[in-house]
C-alpha cells in the first residue's frame, strides 16, 4: 500500500504547461511518510506492549488527507479521466477545454490509475462521477456544470479570487 | 427484493425516469440512453450498455437550489442505478420559470 502509495503520489500529480510548479505538497508528504515507516521485527515471543505498533497505520497519510492537500494547494485541482494531455473520457475532455480557456495552471490526477483514490475524491465530494472539479478548495462540479458557469461567466468570476500560487 | 426482480425488467431509461418522476415531481422530464456514445471508452469494460444518458428535468423542487444541489438531488435519486452499471449522466437541471414557464 505504502509503494503504491507513494509512487502514485510522484507519478499520478499532473500539472498543466501554463505553470511550472512541481508537485512540491506531495513530495513533502511522502518523505513525512517515510519518516515513519518501521522496520524492527515483530517478534511473536514479545510482549505486546513493546511490539511495534504499526507507525505506518497510525500516521498513515490517508487518500483523503491526499485530497485535501490536492485542492488546498492548488488554485485548479481537476480529477479527470485520462490526463489533460490525453483525456479518457468526453466529459473529461471538455473540463479541461473549458479550464483551458482561462489560462490557469491546472493541476489534476487521473483517477483510473487508481481505483482506491477515484473512491476517495467520491466519497470527499459526495459526487459520484468524473470529472470533478475544485476552484479554491471548493467542490463546483462536474463538465455540465462547468460548462454552464463558463457560459454564463460565473466561472470568470470564481477563478479571480486566487490563491498564491 | 421482489421489487428489485420486477425492475429487472424495465430498461434502466425507464427506472430513471420513474426515480426522477417520484423524487423531483418533474413537469418536463426527458431521458435519453446515449451510451452508444461512449462505446468503447475507457472504463466501459462490456459493450456500452445502458451506462451513459442525458437527463432533463424542470421541477420547481430546483427553485433557489444551485446547479450542484440541483444535480446532487438528481444523483440522489439515482444512487442505486449509479451503484449497478450506470456510469455518466448529462444532466439539464431547470427551474419551470427557467424553462420558460410561467
Amino acid at each position: 500500500m505504502a509503494r503504491a502509495l507513494s509512487s502514485m503520489l510522484l507519478k499520478g500529480f499532473r500539472s498543466m504547461e501554463y505553470s511550472r510548479t512541481t508537485a512540491s505538497a506531495s513530495g513533502s508528504f511522502l518523505q513525512q511518510r517515510m519518516r515513519f515507516s518501521s522496520s524492527v521485527p515483530n517478534d511473536s515471543d514479545t510482549h505486546d506492549d513493546f511490539k511495534p505498533t504499526n507507525k505506518l497505520e497510525n500516521s498513515e497519510i490517508t487518500l483523503k488527507d491526499i485530497v485535501e492537500q490536492d485542492i488546498k494547494d492548488n488554485h485548479v485541482m481537476l480529477y479527470m479521466k485520462g490526463d489533460p494531455e490525453q483525456p479518457r473520457c468526453g466529459f473529461s475532455s471538455l473540463a479541461v477545454r473549458v479550464l483551458s480557456e482561462y489560462r490557469v495552471p491546472i493541476h489534476s490526477r487521473n483517477i483510473l490509475e487508481d481505483p482506491e483514490l477515484k473512491n476517495a475524491v467520491k466519497a470527499f465530494s459526495m459526487w459520484p462521477t468524473f470529472p470533478q472539479v475544485f476552484i479554491n478548495g471548493e467542490f463546483i462540479g462536474g463538465s455540465d456544470i462547468i460548462l454552464n458557469m463558463h457560459q454564463n461567466g460565473e466561472l470568470k468570476e470564481k477563478l479571480k479570487t486566487s490563491s498564491s500560487e | 427484493m421482489g421489487s428489485r426482480g420486477a425492475n429487472v425488467l424495465l430498461t434502466r431509461a425507464s427506472r430513471i425516469k420513474s426515480k426522477l418522476q417520484t423524487v423531483l415531481e418533474a413537469r418536463i422530464l426527458e431521458v435519453e440512453d446515449v451510451s452508444y456514445q461512449h462505446a468503447g471508452h475507457a472504463a466501459v469494460k462490456d459493450s456500452a450498455n445502458e451506462t451513459h444518458f442525458n437527463v432533463k428535468v424542470v421541477s420547481g423542487k430546483f427553485d433557489g437550489q444551485s446547479l450542484v444541489k440541483r444535480h446532487r438531488m438528481v444523483y440522489d435519486a439515482l444512487a442505486d442505478e449509479l451503484e449497478s452499471g450506470l456510469h455518466a449522466l448529462s444532466i439539464v437541471a431547470k427551474t419551470p420559470k427557467e424553462a420558460g414557464f410561467s
